[in-house]
């Protein structure tokens, strides 16, 4: 029973990483399903939204407002503006300039960007942790007696309800929308999109931003729950979430949301009944062997190399 | 960037800077060496603001044998590589005396070039053993060592008569170091280690290493690394009802893990140095700082401006600039500082540095516990 | 179009008040136990707001501004002159070459030891670029994880000094050979993949490395790294000031002059420089041979070099393994050089300052990739103010190469017969 109970906690601790890697993910997915280019920068773009949240918060509570859901709902949507015209701008400076150029190209801009981006905040708001305030307290407690006791906080469910809501609204707006169906078109074949009178270039733009706002309300999210930020943290969490959208099969939607909850728990179990300090190893490895014998993913189809 | 390249040196500018004003001969160049930028630029800012003032108020009160002292400052980012560049420049330079570095891994290698130029070292916030391991003749150091802090925290945890104790690590030297040393000690008082693991420095997530400890059961945890892990840890484990007891280094103990843990921070346990600053003797010294805006509380203020006074009470007491005269003098003399009374072994670490335990308050602020 | 350009111009501008103002207008502080947020000063939000109307008029006048620098004829040397005669010019390059490999030789004896250390440095950078070069620059294979066998070379001739007491000499074959190694059994699993996950698996490698230094303590010493690694000797004279190996001389005492610090920094330096030019030229070798031929070929289009009959496997390991092996040579001199080495000087940034280089010095280019290590090192010593902006300099000059220079500062030429042009 205690053993269980360990483990179910040990579970819900990674299937709650694991739902914010996936939030991040479709941003490394979708663009590539797109344009067939990993956007390095991405890791950037969340650990930017998680600071604009603060930010937001900070100047909420200076103002004197202590009403959570209005704290919540302006740092939300001031995290998302902010990091979806980041990853706007992003795409028009850096990276339509050299679409269609050889692979490389695009690849050493995205890196390019992502050390600028991490300099940015590095540079304009100092190299320090500062604490994120925990917004959402308490939780439910499991277990008898004096036992081990499995606990599930408020943060956490919080944390599955949005990443939820958020997949669901994606994946309609995706197969049901007018811009989810373009979006679907130019994946399969842009030039023949655009010959149907899809404005590309829109589409392109429109994927960044999405993958953006939702990466903004992973940085919300995973702030509070971690409680802290610096300009550091968005590049680690930004190849996290790459591999779990490799290992779901990049380019695909339910993919990236399996692979992150599959990365998550292969993290909190590896340090839960092995060691912390090769919880990274144990990640990287995956990604390598999942790249090396299913090059596509789980859930990824299988790519044609076109001559 | 923990470890950047973010820059390097200050070399050039400052041997250009020294260039054109030439060497003369009424003065003592002491050289300090620290990161002026970079992720822990916050310690750098004390181990300059100290050694400055020190300066200062010796040359006001006539300098060294009639010489005054004069600053060069050197930043060394505390990247090991940056530092031996620093080093070199500070051999061009002609500089005799250096107080620094301040990161052990840059102390380390820069100790190897000093050794070898013959010029004297003191490091103000180095706790690394193996620094003064190597049977240097140059080296010394005004802070206590991480196997000196960490028998103190193991003793008190052990005299707290525990049933399980924990011990997590950074897995970097500094952090690995002292708890290792904690671990050796309560090993030796024959208490129950449950657990000693390293976790990852800059990780964020330490949910699952929570969960651990709550089914080890501990009653203490001992947490060997900076403040931004464990602020993160201390709340993670509030947030999951973790009953245990935590208690970290001087690298822990400052107002930043206050804003990450907010009320977890209550009740941690850190052992730091004695509060130089508020001993009844550096009254007139706090006031000076006070006076120049600056604060004298960092935990390397008072250890630089003492390692500047030790320098000079050297040169003093040997009659001579000459490097290994001022070392031999260093390691026979007995030395009246801010931090105490100051004598050194044959390695060069003081031959007593106390640490006290404080317990630390979701306000910043701290009582001692003993 | 031009109630187009204005709203385009001032969507633009507004986007760039929104991703600047408040990350930069607002500064999140840490006082006492409290986070506070306090706005910047006014200088800094003019630059802000000045930033939205660069932006605003840049975009406005976009066709305008293109056109006229288009018309600017290119400062650049290739632009519209007549190209130089293939053989004079590589007879130019190889005497331009030679003189500054003799200027090299020289300096060191006049300038400071700061500065010969530092130049130390940058011949290391310039081994590490001209090795990545290779891999990344002429056989067009991504690799994030360069600094692993760079690592690689650094840890075998510590680790080898500490356990076995082995001389520079010997270990610096050994640590190249290794790194080659570890390139070869590395890069044959993943050499199959395509060039954007090749990037993400090295740079994974890079990383396990890097923790796995950290974590194996007992025999890397972890964080704590290794210590007292030996200079290098000259046929079996030291350059400190006492003999630290049995049955070594110093070199002061051999030729009877005074003791000084200098002669062993002057002599890595000259070490450094004997085998940055060797690394230069063995790869120059490389590169006319058809092994050399074949990488740029790969490169430029896999499925055809293919059909053509060149092994996929065997011509992209060969340019890995010999960019790891001459990784594994400037590690084995940073060992040296440094005395003390650690895991934290084998990061990622560390990559991708290196990947910086070759992007900036035109990959493929050896000239190129020599000025950029130059610059990529000294600049920031040069000016103090600007060396808090480097990474962001390097960052955003990624970028701006990849957008307006692909080919780099220096692109590569090689020898090659024109096609007369149909008049």
């Amino acid at each position: 029973m205690q053993d269980l109970l360990y483990f179910s906690q040990q579970l819900i601790n990674g299937l709650t990483i694991g739902s914010t890697y996936a939030l991040i993910a479709i941003g490394y997915t979708m663009v590539y399903g797109i344009i067939g280019m990993i956007n390095f920068a991405h890791g950037e773009i969340y650990m930017i939204g998680a600071y604009t949240a603060l930010i937001a918060i900070t100047g909420l509570a200076a103002l004197g407002i202590a009403w959570l859901p209005l704290i919540l709902i302006v740092a939300l949507l001031c995290a998302m503006i902010v990091s979806s015209s980041m990853g706007w701008a992003v795409e028009r400076v850096a990276y339509r300039p050299v679409r269609g150029r050889h692979r490389l190209i695009p690849l050493i801009s995205a890196i390019g960007m992502s050390i600028f981006l991490q300099n940015y905040v590095h540079l304009a708001q100092g190299s320090r942790n500062i604490g994120f305030p925990a917004l959402i307290d308490g939780g439910f407690n499991f277990g008898s007696g004096d036992g081990f006791q499995m606990s599930l906080s408020y943060m956490q469910i919080t944390i599955f309800i949005t990443t939820l809501i958020c997949m669901t609204a994606l994946s309609l707006f995706i197969s049901r929308s007018r811009t989810g169906r373009a979006c679907r078109a130019v994946s399969q074949d842009l030039g023949m999109a655009s010959l149907l009178g899809i404005d590309t270039n829109r589409i392109i733009s429109a994927t960044f931003v999405i993958g953006a706002a939702l990466a903004a309300v992973a940085g919300l999210l995973l702030g509070m729950y971690y409680g802290s930020v610096d300009p550091l943290f968005g590049f680690i969490a930004g190849l996290k979430a790459f591999t779990a959208a490799v290992l779901g099969g990049i380019g695909s939607i339910p993919g990236a949301m399996l692979g992150g909850l599959i990365l998550g728990v292969a993290e909190s179990m590896t340090s839960g009944y092995l060691s912390g300090e090769y919880k990274d190893v144990i990640s990287f490895s995956l990604l390598i062997l999942i790249l090396l014998f299913k090059p596509t993913g789980l859930l990824g189809k299988p790519e044609v190399e076109k001559i | 960037m923990r470890t950047s390249v973010k820059q390097l040196v200050t070399a050039v500018s400052t041997s250009v800077a020294l260039m054109g004003a030439g060497h003369a001969a009424a003065e003592i160049q002491i050289g300090i060496a620290g990161p002026m930028t970079g992720p822990v630029a916050q310690y750098g800012d004390m181990q300059f603001s100290g050694a400055r003032m020190a300066i200062e108020q010796i040359n006001a009160n006539g300098g060294v044998m009639g010489e005054e002292l004069v600053a060069v400052e050197y930043d060394d980012v505390c990247d090991p590589k940056q530092a031996v560049t620093v080093a070199n420049s500070l051999v061009n330079d002609g500089v005799r005396f250096v107080i620094g570095h301040l990161c052990s891994s840059s102390t380390q290698p820069a100790s190897d070039i000093y050794e070898d130029e013959g010029i004297l070292m003191v490091t103000p916030a180095s706790t690394s053993p193996e620094i003064t391991e190597r049977g240097y003749e140059l080296v010394f150091r005004t802070i206590g060592l991480d196997s000196m802090q960490g028998p103190v925290a193991g003793n008190y945890i052990a005299s707290q008569n525990p049933e399980r104790v924990a011990i997590v690590h950074d897995k970097q030297q500094y952090g690995e170091g002292i708890a290792t040393a904690v671990r050796d000690t309560l090993k030796d008082a024959g208490v129950e280690i449950a657990m000693f693991e390293g976790i990852t420095a800059g990780d964020k997530d330490f949910s699952s290493l929570v969960t651990k400890l709550k089914q080890a059961d501990v009653d203490y945890v001992y947490y060997g690394g900076y403040h931004p892990e464990l602020g993160l840890i201390l709340r993670q484990a509030r947030s999951a009802d973790l009953d245990a007891r935590f208690m970290g280094p001087e690298g822990v103990g400052n107002k930043d893990i206050n804003t990450i843990a907010g009320e977890a921070a209550e009740g941690l346990l850190v052992t730091l140095p004695p509060a130089f600053d508020q001993k009844a003797e550096n009254q007139a010294l706090v006031k000076a700082f006070e006076e120049k805006g600056e604060d004298p509380s960092g935990p390397f203020v008072l250890t630089s401006y003492t390692a500047v006074q030790l320098v000079a009470e050297g040169i003093e007491a040997a009659g001579s600039t000459d490097p290994f005269d001022v070392a031999a003098a260093l390691r026979e003399g007995t030395f009246q500082t801010p931090i105490g009374t100051v004598e050194y072994d044959k390695a060069g670490d003081m031959k007593s540095f106390e640490f006290v335990v404080y317990e630390w308050h979701s306000d910043g602020s701290k009582t001692p516990v003993n | 179009m031009a109630a187009y350009n204005f709203r385009h111009a001032l969507f633009c501008a507004i986007i760039t008040l929104i991703i600047s103002y408040p990350i930069i207008g607002f500064n999140l502080e840490a006082q006492g136990i409290k986070v506070t947020l306090t706005g910047a000063d006014a200088s800094t939000l003019t630059m802000v707001l000045l930033a939205a109307v660069i932006v605003f008029l840049f975009q406005l006048f976009r066709e305008n501004i293109l056109g006229a620098l288009r018309s600017i004829p290119s400062p650049l040397p290739e632009a519209k002159k007549e190209p130089m005669a293939e053989n004079r010019r590589a007879k130019i390059e190889s005497w331009v070459l030679t003189g500054i490999v003799v200027l090299a030789l020289f300096w060191p004896f006049f300038v400071s030891r700061g500065s010969v250390d530092l130049a130390t440095l940058v011949l290391i950078y310039i081994m590490l670029a001209l090795g990545l070069n290779v891999v990344v620059g002429l056989a067009g294979l991504l690799d994030l994880g360069y600094v692993a066998f760079y690592a690689v070379g650094a840890y075998t001739f510590a680790l080898l000094s500490q356990y076995t007491g082995i001389s520079f000499w010997l270990a610096l074959p050994i640590g190249a050979l290794l790194a080659a190694l570890f390139g070869l059994v590395l890069g044959f699993p993943v050499l199959r993949l395509r060039g954007d996950y090749l990037a993400i698996v090295t740079l994974g490698f890079g990383e396990i490395i890097r923790i796995l230094l950290n974590n194996w303590t007992t025999l890397t010493g972890g964080p704590n790294g290794i210590g007292g690694i030996p200079d290098p000797t000259l046929f079996g004279m030291e350059f400190g000031r006492r003999v630290k190996e049995e049955g070594n001389t110093s070199f002061h005492e051999t030729f009877g002059i005074a003791y000084s610090g200098e002669h062993k920094v002057i002599f890595l330096y000259l070490i450094a420089l004997v085998l940055a030019v060797f690394t230069a030229l063995v790869i120059r070798r490389f590169m006319r041979m058809p092994v050399g031929r074949a990488w740029e070929a790969l490169r430029e289009d896999e499925i055809a070099a293919r059909s053509l009959g060149l092994s996929r496997t065997a011509v992209k390991l060969s340019a890995f393994t010999i960019g790891a092996f001459f990784a594994g040579f400037a590690g084995t001199v940073f060992a040296s050089k440094q005395g003390f080495i650690s895991p934290e000087s084998f990061v990622f940034l560390e990559s991708a300052i290196i990947l910086a280089i070759v992007v900036l010095g035109g990959m493929g280019s050896q000239i190129g990739v020599v000025l950029a290590a130059i610059a990529v090192t000294i600049l920031p010593e040069l000016a103090r103010e600007f060396s808090e902006y480097r990474m962001l300099i390097f960052g955003a000059a990624m970028v701006l190469m990849m957008v307006w220079r692909p080919q780099g500062l220096m692109p590569m030429r090689r020898i090659h017969i024109e096609l007369k042009k149909q008049e």
